[in-house]
């Protein structure tokens, strides 16, 4: 036995001190920085303990990103969600080319995220403003990602576009499992599809639904790639993500300490909302 | 099933017009990568009239693409062996231990919780620790990748070998086969189709990745194509047609293993989220 | 079972030193190494070429070019890995002033490569860092103002403005007759900060920022009318000012969609490239009424400096002066566009020669934003302002940031 257990402690302990070399101590030391005034790369710097923290909560431009965040990962959450739960029901339809059109819709996961903004940036500025323009619709003949307040949907486009491949195939996977005896056992039989989809169909996929809620709203969270690619933050700061502004602030603005502390209640925000979310749906996953 | 169903066809043509919106920007990437300045004012939407292979052939010699490419395909290999072999007999030990000891029970969380530190905030001691390791190269590179790899993929494969029955190994035991032994030659093979979807996930992700190498690695001749890409955006930006050819080709190898590996890939990212 | 543990944990061990070894660089044929650190990715072409010259006549020395993207990013991150580039180029702005002033470069006061160089332009080294050490020699300097397409102007009638209302009379003109008046790029942020600049610095001045340091002013009570005016320029733009960027800009322009464009020298290469027969003029951007008050904004593009960690700091003194040779700065601002810090270099190109006579005359001032720290993030702030247009907010906000900014700093 004690053989057995020796064996497994070493099959870990490598792994875990190269973790802890290259991910924990880097963050512990990340922790102990955002207590200074560190520039990143100064010869010196002293303690200031919590002043980056009560800076923090009294800066607009963090609480700004905040909001931008949050308010990016709710929508794009609930869009993906919903268009990828859609698609997979079609693709889960008695069609022709089934495999084919799974494998399209599959495709954008496998691109960089960085090349497709760069792609969709080009769209938005010199190609759907022509389609307006042609049309005669004002709101789209300028090019969104340049309006204040339009500038987010923008990245929403692009980041939904992208997040719906895995979901649709993750909810696809779910579907499949659903035998159609289920449908024929169940004595709904002559309901309409409405019904069957909300007693059935859902309660089935509900883990399914657990994942993708969680994988899109994380992904969304630390949304950056995205950022760089259509808009920089800008216009203005309308688009500056928590892991955008860490980033510019941190190394283009010489605030490494300060950012630092910003990083720590982003950890700690991202840690709530996902524990609570896996908590909440997985209590309604019972329910169920 | 198959057979005697009748195809829904309105759901049919939905769908159909649904890939349009996924194509759309991959056909404009493509022509545009195709076209010159003045076939692009002409027209912005239709096929080229002259294909212009050369601003394939013009990106490929600018950006260096052989050499960028070989960089991210040999990143890339190397860290999907090394996660496959490591990360896997981590979570094997965790897994089978989880239930019953404090120990591998806290090793679980303490993996899966970095799952939620946000990348920025090691980014920077992580430069001065590379440093002075001397792993600012692609060797560096390729474990950070594994390291990193460690908190999903855990949480991945531990769902998954707690799925495996315990009494497959009872019975290798009581034959008198190793621990390890019966890891490697009996655990191991049966996590097939796990292993097929970490290792999916790991090749996109580290294919993909772009500002670990942007921090890590100093030499320019060690770039990757996301980087080259990165380099190209602020050198040619005038020239459309040039970058389009470029971030085609920069995605094009992934494509191509797509196409000949799609129902693979994609039964193996869905088998994996099964559990 | 423990065997094949500790040669799991040996592997493990044998790939990290496999790591460690093959990261050192070595050289043992006698001949020093330099490394040449440069953040302007379209200068890497007319460096490689000095470069090759000057290993060329100096077998002793081998210099190699370093040029990654996001170069900042990456000088601040060798920084940090102690990894310093023997002789660093970059502009004199925020970045240049916290490298000079975390000491990391050698101290360059009186020594001999200042010889040539016009005190002026020593003197905005000095300016942007704060520090009375000079820690960088000017090499290139590059102009914002406003490049105007010679065939429209004359097709129109249009002369050079002079002052802030013949500027907006020329493109009232261009406007009603149909032509762009301005091509304004403001997707990016960058771009923005273009006419705070020139404004910035023939307004208020520069001495507004020694002042701003010790809270003696504020952007509320100075910037009133650069605010005003810089609002008044929009209504003479496109149908699309936020929705183009830098690249749009150069090609629309290069094409000969607008009359006039608000930008820096460094542009004309790039129009260059989309229409190399374009008749290209540049003048000042005439932000007052009072002629004599309207100055060029002109700024250190490059400046050399030498890592005070190098092994080599004569062998890189020597690079230095070789870049500084009147023939090898003619050829360098030559191929960029750029104006020489060398005293009797000349720019010769047509495109610019509205400039030069504020060049000999001094009737220069300095890029405003260099001496705004980076973390108060102008351009996104301008950028935000041009499209709410609400003045006091914006030049509220870079009071508050500026303090928010400064007490983090002094904390």
């Amino acid at each position: 036995m004690s053989k057995r257990m020796s064996t497994y402690y070493w099959m870990t302990i490598p792994a875990v001190l190269l973790f802890f070399l290259f991910l924990t101590l880097p963050a512990i030391q990340g922790v102990y920085y955002s207590f200074t005034n560190y520039n990143g790369f100064g010869k010196t710097y002293d303690f200031i303990w919590f002043r980056n923290y009560i800076n923090l909560f009294t800066d607009n431009v963090v609480g700004d990103a905040y909001w931008f965040t949050i308010k990016f990962a709710v929508v794009v959450t609930i869009f993906v969600n919903v268009f990828s739960l859609l698609i997979a029901l079609g693709l889960n339809a008695s069609i022709k080319f089934r495999n084919f059109f799974r494998g399209i819709y599959f495709l954008p996961n496998i691109l960089s995220v960085l090349i497709v903004g760069y792609i969709f940036n080009y769209l938005f500025s010199n190609v759907f403003t022509v389609w307006g323009q042609s049309l005669g619709i004002n709101a789209l003949s300028t090019n969104i990602l340049g309006n204040e307040n339009l500038a987010w949907i923008g990245v929403v486009i692009v980041a939904v576009w992208q997040s719906i491949a895995l979901n649709t195939i993750l909810y696809l996977a779910g579907l499949q499992t659903i035998s159609k005896d289920m449908y024929e056992a169940s004595s709904l039989d002559g309901a309409g599809k409405w019904r069957e989809f909300w007693s059935i169909t859902f309660p089935l996929i509900a883990p399914f639904f657990t994942i993708n809620m969680v994988l899109a709203m994380k992904n969304a969270l630390m949304v950056f790639d995205q950022i760089v690619a259509l808009t920089n933050g800008g216009p203005g700061r309308a688009t500056q993500s928590i892991s955008f502004l860490i980033y510019t602030g941190g190394f283009e603005g010489g605030e490494f300490a300060y950012q630092s502390a910003n990083s720590v209640i982003y950890f700690i925000v991202i840690a709530v909302i996902s524990i609570l979310q896996i908590r909440f749906l997985q209590r309604r996953e019972m329910d169920m | 099933m198959k057979e005697n169903t009748k195809i829904n066809w309105p759901i049919n043509i939905l769908v159909a017009i649904g890939t349009l919106i996924i194509l759309f920007p991959l056909y404009m990437a493509l022509t545009i990568a195709l076209k010159d300045p003045q076939q692009m004012s002409q027209s912005l939407f239709g096929l080229p009239t002259k294909w212009r292979f050369d601003n394939f052939a013009n990106a490929i010699e600018v950006t260096n693409f052989f050499q960028a490419f070989r960089n991210s395909a040999l990143v890339t290999t190397a860290t999907v062996v090394l996660t496959l072999l490591t990360n896997s007999m981590v979570a094997y030990a965790i897994g089978r231990n989880m239930e019953r000891s404090k120990f591998f029970k806290g090793l679980y969380f303490y993996f899966v919780s970095a799952m939620f530190i946000p990348f920025p905030i090691i980014m920077l001691p992580i430069v001065k620790l590379t440093a002075s390791l001397h792993m600012t190269n692609l060797v560096g590179l390729t474990i950070l990748h594994t390291v990193y790899a460690l908190a999903f993929n855990v949480f991945v494969y531990v769902g998954y070998i707690r799925s495996i029955p315990v009494a497959l190994e009872e019975a290798a035991t009581v034959d008198g086969a190793s621990t390890w032994g019966t890891f490697w030659r009996i655990i191991f093979p049966l996590m097939a189709p796990i292993n097929a979807t970490v290792g999916i996930l790991v090749c996109l992700s580290t294919y993909n990745d772009f500002l670990l190498p942007l921090i890590i690695v100093s030499d320019q001749d060690m770039y990757t194509l996301p980087l080259v890409q990165y380099i190209f955006q602020g050198q040619f930006n005038t020239d459309y047609n040039l970058a389009f050819a470029s971030y085609l080709l920069a995605m094009l190898p992934m494509i191509v293993i797509y196409l000949f590996a799609q129902k693979w890939i994609i039964s193996g990212v869905t088998r994996g989220s099964v559990k | 079972m423990r065997k094949w543990g500790s040669a799991c944990l040996a592997g493990l061990l044998i790939i990290l030193t496999l790591a460690a070894c093959s990261g050192g660089g070595n050289n043992a044929s006698g001949v020093v190494e330099l490394e040449f650190f440069q953040n302007k990715p379209e200068a890497k072409g007319s460096f490689d070429k000095l470069v090759a010259k000057f290993n060329e006549q100096h077998p002793n020395i081998h210099v190699s070019q370093v040029n990654p993207p996001d170069a900042e990013t990456v000088l601040k991150t060798r920084v940090v890995k102690d990894d310093i580039p023997d002789i660093i180029g970059l502009g004199a702005t925020d970045t240049y002033s916290l490298l000079a002033q975390s000491e990391i470069f050698l101290n360059l006061t009186n020594d001999p490569l200042l010889q040539n160089i016009d005190p002026k332009y020593v003197q905005m080294l000095t300016d942007v860092t704060g520090m009375q050490e000079v820690t960088g020699v000017p090499f290139a300097l590059n102009a914002s103002g406003v490049i105007y397409n010679k065939d429209i102007f004359q097709k129109l009638g249009l002369s050079v403005p002079k002052t802030w209302d013949e500027l907006i009379a020329t493109a009232k003109k261009a406007k009603e007759a149909d032509v762009i008046p301005f091509y304004f790029t403001y997707k990016d942020d960058w771009q923005t900060n273009l006419p705070f600049n020139d404004m910035g610095g023939t307004l208020v001045g520069i001495d507004f920022y020694k002042e701003r340091r010790e809270n003696k002013t504020t952007f509320q009570s100075a910037y009133q009318e650069v605010a005003k005016k810089q609002l008044e320029l929009l209504n003479y733009g496109h149908s699309d000012n936020f929705g183009k960027n830098y690249a749009d800009g150069n090609r629309a322009f290069g094409n000969g969609e607008s009359a006039m464009y608000i930008q820096g020298s460094w542009a004309i290469s790039e129009i260059r490239k989309v229409n190399p027969d374009i008749n290209l003029g540049f003048f000042p951007l005439p932000g007052s009424n009072d002629e004599a008050q309207n100055k060029l904004t002109a700024g250190v593009d490059t400046l050399l400096a030498i890592s005070n960690q190098t092994e080599h700091p004569e062998e890189a003194k020597q690079f230095i002066s070789f870049l500084l040779q009147p023939e090898n700065s003619q050829q360098y601002i030559d191929e960029q566009n750029l104006f020489s810090s060398v005293d009797g270099v000349q720019q010769k190109d047509e495109s610019v020669s509205g400039l030069l006579p504020y060049f000999e005359q001094g009737k220069i001032v300095d890029f405003v934003d260099h001496y705004i720290p980076s973390a108060v993030q102008l351009n996104p702030t301008v950028q935000a302002f041009l499209q709410n247009k609400d003045i006091n907010a914006f030049l509220g906000t870079l009071d508050k940031e500026w303090d928010k900014v400064a007490a983090r700093r002094a904390s």
